[in-house]
């Protein structure tokens, strides 16, 4: 009990607050900004915490963090410009919603269901820390080739109209994942010379060219009068819509929680994964793409989940998951706290006090998330005239913004002529970008496991989890071609 | 018509005359180095552990100089930056850049860079050092340098890395050339993903930065069998360096470390680099720095101006070799 008034002590500070709420505000609207992302504003408010008690230095970024994971969410349903790679897969079904003059919903669904995400994902964090970083422990390179293996399964869930077209583009997005240094060896590859593809298309011109500027080119070379969006004024979302999205909401949360668990997945595959999972069971399966309420829910609780369980392998193991827990890491060091296992014999204190703020976060969360549907929602009410030469402006700066560097805005122009291609031969994105992000995984793993091995292919059997992502992996495919043959004998019939 | 192309002509004299003036005005203060804010660049991402040491090292630099902006400009490895500041142009006399082991190994990699790591830039001072440990996982058999060697003389032993070309890689080629042993190298994408195949013991040994694993050797998941610098390193005062603990495999002259430093422009004036040099001994002396090193395991950095430049000159001879016997030029 003593213990527990020196964490509260430590903890009520006005600082801490004040540090909780600025981070989950520069978070949202930094989120949410096609370009600037979470990343570069915790790398940012990083030399500010330096004078900081510790608590409140690493709340304010934990802040940032939860903030950006929800903030993305918000453009890419208002203008179909994820401003995070996470929410790429919250515009699959957020902007059509917008569209149809129901982006408040889509908002509010994509608001409540990151605010529960994160809850749980806290709660994971603070009982089964210990429990989910032993499971991260033993993720070698031949578990993460299967975990790998069985998200590429997804392809087929966000393909569309068309199995063979989702293939055709997640294949374009692997071959385009191939650009750059050869991580083995180091040789370039398909860089014809130019340093700027030496390491790897950028992430964010890549994602901003296929999603946004298809958009911007589509409204200026149709005949056709746009579609004129109604104002955000609609619908909210119910709590009879929210109890019914409840199920998909944990199941997202879960998903995102074990993904974020172990090092080095990413918050993109969680929603990705979550998203598919939400299809395949729904039972407005049809609707999904098209403005299915569940979609979103599917998306956010899936890449939030992932934000508090990064933190498990970087407090109980001293492991940061992702390149924002590596700067979280970079704090600790720089108030000379290490975090791992050392961390909760020396600190427990601090880190209970950490534990109540990353709750509170989730809390503030709810407060600021609306207040920025508020602000961000007057987007939907600009005239189209006005608001996409805004837009393309906004994507400029924010492929430029990210490397400093001019090429990139020509390369996330090239992937904006790319993506309005896609869209006018019926060809989905999201396929393209799975295959950008997880062919890498997949080709690193693969010769990972072969190098420790030594070329034995046992290895790929080696234990308990393999086994379970190689049955995931066989009955997701099998689900899948069992699915795309019943909706071909029902075109058949129809 | 004539009117106008006279006040045109009249217009071009008057902004010749501002120009010269405003330039003569910047002569006259020329020996006031600095004239503007000091740019500091970032050879990578936001983040990392260069990013991390020059804000605070621009931190400390702007109470004694002048305000000290940090750019982050990531790309191919540090070398986008690095080239861009080999090119000098407006502005350079302002500029510095955060040198690390990416500067001599990139150009040892890549020998079609279209710079000279050492005579294209000036070279103020060596700011930090980071030593390298060579770690094996907790129950690893091998309990010293003597003992590894001998193993991975007899069997094919693999090594981790964030990264090809990064000083944790090739501190692994290094060893693997001079003690002629066989080592895979197994590469990740960045310490993050590494350190689990080290701590699960799905890769032998790593020669990582002493931040990353110091926490892993207090918890006794990995056993530091040496570290890389010639002198002891006072976070681990028990562990040899790897100059006594391989003597007699060949490891008498090893030596590495991740080391950081301010470089600039050729061209960088000999005023602003003296200015320079006292303002970071200032900065290096205080107590603010020196109560910041122990957080990243780090220690001060020793070499100043033309000692900086041989330093470097070593190095990239160093990596040069050993890129060359592991067959990494590309």
């Amino acid at each position: 009990m003593e213990n527990f008034s020196e964490v509260l002590a430590l903890f009520l500070s006005v600082d801490n607050f004040l540090a909780i709420a600025a981070g989950v505000l520069v978070g949202v609207v930094v989120g949410a900004i096609p370009g600037l992302t979470a990343t570069m504003a915790v790398a940012l408010a990083l030399p500010f915490t330096f004078s900081m008690e510790p608590v409140t230095a690493i709340l304010l970024l934990v802040g940032i963090y939860k903030g950006g994971m929800y903030g993305g969410s918000i453009t890419a349903i208002l203008i179909r410009t994820p401003g995070s790679p996470a929410s790429a897969c919250t515009l699959l079904d957020g902007y059509p919603m917008a569209q149809q003059g129901k982006a408040k919903k889509a908002l509010k669904t994509a608001l409540y269901s990151s605010v529960v995400a994160d809850m749980i994902s806290n709660v994971a964090l603070i009982f089964f820390a210990s429990y989910l970083a032993k499971i991260a422990l033993n993720f070698g390179p031949p578990e993460y080739f299967w975990l790998i293996c069985f998200s590429l399964t997804i392809i087929v869930s966000v393909s569309g109209s068309s199995v063979v077209k989702g293939l055709i583009a997640a294949g374009l997005g692997i071959i385009v994942s191939t650009i750059g240094l050869d991580a083995v060896y180091g040789t370039q590859r398909l860089t014809f010379d130019n340093y700027n593809l030496m390491d790897r298309v950028s992430f964010i011109p890549l994602l901003i060219g296929l999603f946004a500027i298809p958009e911007v080119i589509e409204f200026y070379t149709s005949k056709v009068a746009p579609h004129i969006r109604t104002a955000v004024s609609g619908a909210s979302l119910t709590w009879k819509e929210f109890k019914g999205l409840l199920k998909t909401i944990v199941r997202g949360s879960v998903i995102g929680v074990i993904i974020g668990a172990i090092p080095g997945t990413g918050a993109t595959s969680a929603a990705f994964i979550s998203y598919s999972e939400a299809k395949r069971t729904s039972p407005r399966k049809a609707n999904f793409g098209k403005g299915e309420v569940e979609g979103v829910a599917a998306a956010e609780s899936g890449n939030n989940g992932v934000a508090g369980a990064t933190l498990i392998p970087l407090l109980s193991l001293g492991i940061p998951g992702d390149v924002i827990t590596a700067i979280i890491l970079g704090a600790f060091m720089i108030h000379g706290l290490t975090p791992g296992p050392v961390l909760f014999q020396e600190n427990l204190t601090l880190v209970y006090a950490l534990f109540c703020g990353i709750m509170v976060s989730s809390f503030v969360l709810v407060f600021v998330g609306n207040a920025a549907i508020r602000y961000f929602s007057l987007i939907a009410d600009i005239p189209k005239t006005i608001l996409l030469p805004i837009v393309l402006m906004f994507c400029i700066y924010g492929a430029y913004a990210v490397n400093n560097s001019t090429f990139d805005i020509g390369l996330m122009l090239a992937f904006g002529v790319l993506g309005f291609v896609f869209n006018r031969t019926g060809i989905a994105a999201a396929p393209f970008l799975i295959g950008f992000i997880l062919g890498p995984m997949f080709e690193d793993n693969l010769r990972r496991t072969m190098l420790i091995s030594k070329g034995d292919l046992s290895i790929f059997f080696r234990g308990p989890i393999t086994w379970v992502f190689i049955l995931l992996t066989v009955a997701s495919l099998i689900f899948a071609i069992r699915r795309y043959w019943v909706a071909r004998k029902e075109d058949a019939l129809a | 018509m004539l009117k106008f192309v006279k006040s045109r002509v009249r217009n071009k004299f008057l902004y010749a005359l501002t120009a010269v003036s405003l330039s003569c005005g910047g002569l006259v203060q020329a020996d006031e180095w600095p004239e503007d804010n000091i740019r500091l660049v970032v050879p990578y991402s936001a983040g990392g552990t260069t990013d991390l040491l020059s804000r605070k090292v621009a931190d400390l630099l702007q109470k004694e100089l002048t305000t000290v902006v940090v750019e982050n400009r990531p790309g191919a490895g540090s070398t986008v930056a690095t080239g861009q500041l080999a090119r000098g142009g407006r502005g350079s006399d302002h500029m510095l850049l955060m040198a690390s082991p990416g500067h001599t190994i990139g150009a040892s990699l890549y020998p079609n860079l279209r710079y000279d790591p050492v005579a294209d830039f000036a070279f103020v001072r060596n700011v930090i050092n980071i030593p390298n440990v060579m770690v094996v996982p907790g129950d690893s058999p091998y309990n010293t340098v003597a003992e590894f060697v001998e193993a991975a003389r007899k069997q094919e032993m693999s090594f981790s890395s964030p990264g090809i070309g990064s000083s944790v890689h090739m501190s692994g080629e290094l060893f693997k050339n001079l003690t002629q042993t066989q080592l895979v190298h197994v590469p990740f994408r960045g310490s993050g993903e590494a350190l689990p195949a080290l701590l699960s013991g799905d890769v032998d040994v790593a020669f990582e930065n002493m931040p990353t694993v110091y926490p892993h050797i207090q918890s006794g998941k990995l056993k530091a069998l040496a570290v890389t610098t010639p002198s002891a390193s006072e976070f681990l005062p028990d562990v040899p360096t790897m100059q006594d603990a391989g003597k007699g495999y060949g490891l008498e002259t090893y030596e590495t470390s991740a080391w950081f430093g301010l470089i600039a422009h050729k061209s960088f004036p000999e005023e602003g680099m003296v200015k320079l040099q006292a303002a970071l001994d200032k900065v290096m002396a205080g107590e603010e720095f020196t109560k910041f090193l122990p957080q990243f395991g780090a220690e001060a950095g020793t070499v100043v101006g033309d000692d900086f430049r041989q330093f470097v000159q070593g190095e990239v001879q160093k990596w040069s070799d050993v890129a060359e016997k592991a067959n990494l030029k590309r």
